[in-house]
């Protein structure tokens, strides 16, 4: 039995050997080889990118997963975390004083230890110039904001008295490694080694201190030690994540991220296609190698073995060869990108590898199975009567099995089975209407062809004509290339449209004139003046926000603590004063979700809600408005009541509307609005937010002079850093876009090569006509671009569907209507499937009749 | 070695049904050549595919070598005829990506065996084309394709071989010269011949002659041959 089986390899093996002197076979190869090089390089890339990218805005945040106390972390926990596989380092945030000679200045104090930074490096201005540094202060010295020292006019190498502690003036620190960790002071930055933090004497019992842990590892370690910070959450501790602690820029890379493994499917999908136009020429090549065999005595049972084995051994070896191009693709995309992906990438891993020969192998079973059964049903009659052959498989059993097969690569790619359903139903539908709607095209085109005039040259019109009665002729092979390239065109172009708008809505998010300035403190006598100064200087400013400082003391009269999700109660909001507001109208770039605006108040707003504000329970309460994801996070709802303590006054408002708003729209955000008349009494200032063009120091001085008192704060490093990562994704969406591409077109190469043998069969015969290069190559010419003008047709109307619903379902954009499509796609169509068509056939046309004929009858 | 007793073929073509065979019977003894001769169309390829078991009657009783086919589904007939039946066709059904060598060897892979390459070398010397072993068939002329496929057809140690027109393909030198093997190689081996033809002077050479007509068998004489 053994040896059975091993001749049965043996044999298998040899006859796929000899089977790759055959174009089809090797059509197969290189489309399957196609589909593995296609889903391990993108996997390999993704995987890569994606954990590159990751850390990078794990940069931002300090680390991968960042907690915050108002105490030292235990020895036990750093013990913990550091057993999981994470890095540690220490900071420890504060707001102190520093002096210099004379003068003061509330500065906002960052202690670092020697691992800081884990990712990125520092821009330190040491004396000698800007220098990259991946490394904190040296322990004695302080490193200080430029503000700092144009306030203090402090030069590098003076002291300065930070506590008790003095201090040499280090550097000059213009961008943190972490940036996004101080932008919640308002306070310039001091930067100081955390071992002379004792030395300042600062940290005493009741001293405000941020105590972090910011911990550096990879995923998996992240995910090990997940459980115990949930609890740490529950317990009141904050932890940021890089995922979580950042929506927008956790949103943009979920969004590439799904991009890429959408792109990674349409590669497959479109190999997959290759794939069955292949194996139905390879079918019907090996129908007589199958009828041989059987009248030699081989069994059903073996003729099915041998085949499948040799497939198997094909599906191997272009698994083996795809994913080495992969590897090699994924290495030339990251050279070519070099100084582009500044990313410093980890080491290729081997999941995509698993990945790429499963899907090989799945696409081989799916894609070709139901057709190569077609081989075990052949009779060994066919030897003597050739016109024996098995009825093709059903177009049902093999657009059933290879959709089956796709939704399993589609939930195992987008990990999400309820979708995978849904595109897969809805390609179900698609595909049916495909067929009836292709067929109803092509039918018309045709006899639209057929009522050209005719003519006795050979001018287009007359090539219009044969071409078309060319495709009439071989109406289910036209349908059934019609559909193949369709889908093609279809992938490419989604992959293409919805490329198009991911990197708008990107663009979108931060355009040219974002505020990359921020100025708080701002009087209300001071109001009127800085607005106009601002309104000369600034390119783009946002409104002029009043800013109270409050702290939610009770919800629903209940210690915030215990009224909030136990994950929530270390959440930032219960911990910190939080910025309230007052507003008539919804402020810019925020969108109601729940309940209703502030209705006008009859009888005066102002004095209305003063006594329903102080009025006890019972009585009729503050109209507020509350931020979404807050609520979320603290489990309120509509109608549930927050009491704020302001200075020594208690005001409770019932909450009426809940807002949707950009965190990362570098605009003044507030998690609470009250209605004006409210908080007017209270001590407030104003807060705004404007855009300065670079160059424009000037007026930016301007204002530091005019207006002494208020803090301008420059976000334009952050800004900066977050255009950077959507650029960086942009441009690997569009190189993967390029794939796929390239992918779409090895679809149309792979379907037109085998069609050849056909072709070269009419072409032959019309050469026997007497028809000359210049008409052999108009004919030819107009049939491929009438099959790539219907195609276009056909996938425009599929694309407009499909993006309809992936933007809405999976990658949350606003859908919209692509008449480009309608244009696009046809005239793309024609000239593709020509051009390729022509080139491909350019042989044919050289060839002697006498050969094109005998082609066929080898088949 | 092959027995039939009325064997019919009946074919349905819409409401109307054709018996190309009607109720025939017939006899190969070993070792001897038959020829059946007929017209085109009147039925010959039909009886080679049911003699065979490439196909099977709409009634009547087949035995090959001993065996009755009617009992065998497709795969039982197929392993009866495995290593012991050979086949000559008219069109060759030399498989085109398959050199000289490998379509010799095609039949001798079904079953494991050590020295296939050998014997089929050895078998394509003696049909003359010891020196085209890695030839693809386009690279052949019609006789020479007509020789790789007796090669092939003997190389098993076929007990039976059945040969559909052989020289039907073939301008009537290059067809004497392939027949002239042919009678050689099956002398040679011992074999049973069953030959199925529309020529006239091919069937004289074998020891015996049928001639199908109007789907039934009748021996042919030998004047009717032109003996």
């Amino acid at each position: 039995m053994r040896g059975r089986h091993l001749h049965a390899l043996r044999l298998s093996w040899r006859g796929l050997r000899r089977d790759l002197r055959a174009g089809d076979v090797r059509a197969l190869f290189l489309a399957l080889t196609l589909a593995v090089a296609a889903a391990t390089m993108i996997g390999f890339f993704l995987d890569r990118l994606e954990r590159g990218l990751t850390r990078q805005a794990g940069q931002l945040l300090g680390g991968d997963v960042v907690l915050e106390q108002s105490r030292p972390f235990e020895a036990e926990l750093r013990a913990a975390l550091e057993e999981a596989g994470l890095a540690l380092s220490d900071q420890v945030d504060m707001v102190s004083m520093v002096r210099h000679g004379e003068a003061f200045q509330p500065v906002s104090v960052k202690a670092v230890d020697d691992a800081y930074p884990h990712y990125g490096e520092s821009l330190v201005d040491r004396g000698a110039g800007r220098e990259a540094l991946a490394s904190g202060p040296a322990r004695g010295t302080a490193w200080i904001a430029p503000r700092l020292a144009l306030l203090l006019n402090l030069e590098t190498g003076d002291t300065l008295r930070l506590g008790r502690a003095e201090l040499e003036v280090g550097g000059v620190i213009e961008r943190e490694a972490d940036p996004s960790a101080g932008f919640g002071s308002f306070n310039p930055r001091l930067m100081i080694h955390l071992d002379d933090l004792a030395a300042t004497g600062l940290v005493q019992p009741g001293s405000r201190i941020e105590y972090e842990l910011l911990a550096a590892g990879p995923a998996a370690a992240v995910e090990r030690v997940m459980p115990r910070l949930e609890r740490l959450r529950a317990a009141g501790v904050e932890v940021r994540d890089v995922r979580r602690d950042r929506p927008r820029l956790g949103s943009a890379l979920a969004r590439a991220d799904r991009y890429l493994s959408l792109a990674g499917l349409a590669a497959v999908l479109l190999a997959g296609v290759a794939v069955a136009m292949a194996t139905r020429r390879y079918v019907e090549r090996h129908l007589d190698t199958a009828a041989l065999l059987r009248c030699f005595g081989a069994r059903q049972a073996e003729l099915v073995r041998l085949f499948a084995l040799q497939l198997l051994w094909l599906a191997l070896a272009a698994s083996a060869l795809g994913a080495l191009l992969g590897l090699a693709g994924q290495a030339a995309l990251l050279a070519l990108l070099g100084a582009l992906v500044a990313v410093e990438l980890p080491p290729p891993g081997p999941a995509p590898l698993v990945l790429g020969v499963l899907t090989a192998l799945a696409v081989l079973a799916g894609f070709a199975g139901p057709t190569l059964l077609r081989l075990r049903r052949v009779s060994a009659l066919k030897v003597l009567r050739r016109e024996l052959d098995p009825l093709p498989a059903s177009a049902w059993l093999v657009v059933g099995v290879a959709g089956l097969v796709f939704g399993a690569l589609l939930w195992l790619y987008s990990g999400d089975p309820g979708l995978s359903l849904v595109l897969l139903v809805g390609g179900a539908l698609a595909g049916g209407l495909l067929w009836g709607l292709g067929g109803v095209l092509l039918a018309g085109l045709l006899a639209l062809c057929a009522r050209l005039p005719r003519r006795d040259d050979a001018g287009p019109l007359q090539a219009l004509r044969l071409g078309g009665r060319q495709l009439a002729r071989r109406r289910a092979t036209s349908l059934g290339q019609l559909l193949a390239f369709s889908v093609a065109l279809f992938a490419m172009a989604m992959i293409a449209l919805v490329r198009g708008d991911l990197v708008d809505a990107w663009r979108d998010q931060l355009p040219a004139d974002t505020p990359n300035h921020f100025a708080i403190n701002i009087q209300p006598g001071e109001r009127d003046a800085f607005e106009a100064a601002l309104g000369e200087a600034a390119a783009s400013r946002s409104a002029l926000y009043p800013m109270v400082r409050g702290r939610l003391t009770a919800i629903d009269g209940r210690p915030p603590r215990q009224a909030v999700p136990e994950e929530a109660r270390g959440d930032n909001a219960l911990r910190r004063e939080l910025n309230l507001t007052w507003r008539a109208s919804l402020p810019e770039g925020n969108r109601l979700v729940a309940g209703e605006w502030f209705a006008p108040r009859a009888g005066g707003a102002a004095g209305g809600w003063v006594e329903a504000a102080e009025a006890g329970p019972g009585a009729a309460r503050v109209p507020i408005s509350v931020e979404s994801g807050l609520a979320e996070r603290l489990g309120l709802a509509l109608g549930d009541t927050l009491t704020f303590t302001i200075g020594s006054a208690a005001i409770t408002g019932e909450i009426e509307s809940l807002r949707e708003l950009d965190w990362d729209s570098f605009r003044p955000n507030f998690y609470v609005i009250f209605p004006p008349g409210v908080l007017e009494r209270f001590g407030h200032s104003y807060i705004t937010a404007f855009h300065l063009d670079g160059a424009d120091r000037e007026a930016l001085r301007g204002l530091v002079r005019d207006f002494p008192g208020v803090t301008l704060l420059d976000v334009e490093a952050i800004l900066e850093r977050v255009r950077e990562v959507l650029a960086r994704v942009t441009r690997a969406v569009e190189l993967v876009l390029a794939f796929v591409l390239l992918a779409g077109v090895s679809v149309l190469h792979a379907a037109l090569t085998a069609s050849l043998p056909v072709r070269a069969h009419e072409a032959g015969l019309l050469r026997v006509f007497g028809a000359g290069n210049r008409l052999l190559a108009r004919v030819q010419g107009a049939e491929y671009a009438l099959l790539g003008l219907a195609s276009g047709l056909l996938a425009a109307g599929l694309a407009e569907l499909a993006a309809a619903g992936l933007y809405g379902g999976w990658l949350e954009l606003t859908p919209r209507w692509h008449p480009e499509l309608w244009l696009g796609l046809p005239a793309a169509g024609a000239v593709l499937v020509g051009g390729i068509g022509l080139w491909l056939s350019r042989g044919l046309r050289r060839r002697a009749p006498a050969e094109s004929l005998a082609l066929l009858g080898e088949t | 070695m092959l027995r039939a007793a009325h064997l019919t073929k009946r074919v349905e073509s819409g409401d109307r049904s054709l018996t190309i065979l009607n109720a025939l019977d017939l006899e190969v003894f070993p070792g001897e050549s038959l020829a059946i001769l007929g017209q085109s169309g009147a039925g010959k390829s039909t009886l080679l595919g049911l003699l065979a078991g490439l196909d099977a009657p709409t009634s009547g009783e087949l035995a090959l070598f001993g065996e009755p086919l009617g009992a065998l589904d497709e795969d039982g007939r197929a392993a009866l005829r495995a290593g012991r039946v050979g086949f000559v066709f008219q069109n060759f059904q030399l498989l085109p990506t398959l050199t000289a060598l490998e379509n010799v060897l095609l039949p001798l892979e079904l079953a494991p065996g050590a020295d296939a390459e050998a014997r089929a070398r050895d078998w394509l010397a003696r049909v003359g084309l010891g020196e085209r072993l890695d030839h693809l068939p386009k690279q052949l002329s019609g006789g020479e394709q007509q020789r790789v496929a007796l090669a092939r057809a003997f190389v098993t140690g076929a007990e039976l071989v059945f040969a559909d027109e052989p020289t039907g393909n073939l301008d009537p030198a290059t067809g004497e010269r392939v027949i002239d093997t042919l009678f050689a190689l099956n002398r040679e081996a011992g074999t049973t011949l069953v030959l199925v033809t529309h020529d006239r002077a091919l069937a004289r050479r074998c020891d015996r002659c049928l001639e199908l007509v109007e789907g039934r068998m009748r021996e042919a004489e030998p004047e009717e041959l032109g003996a």
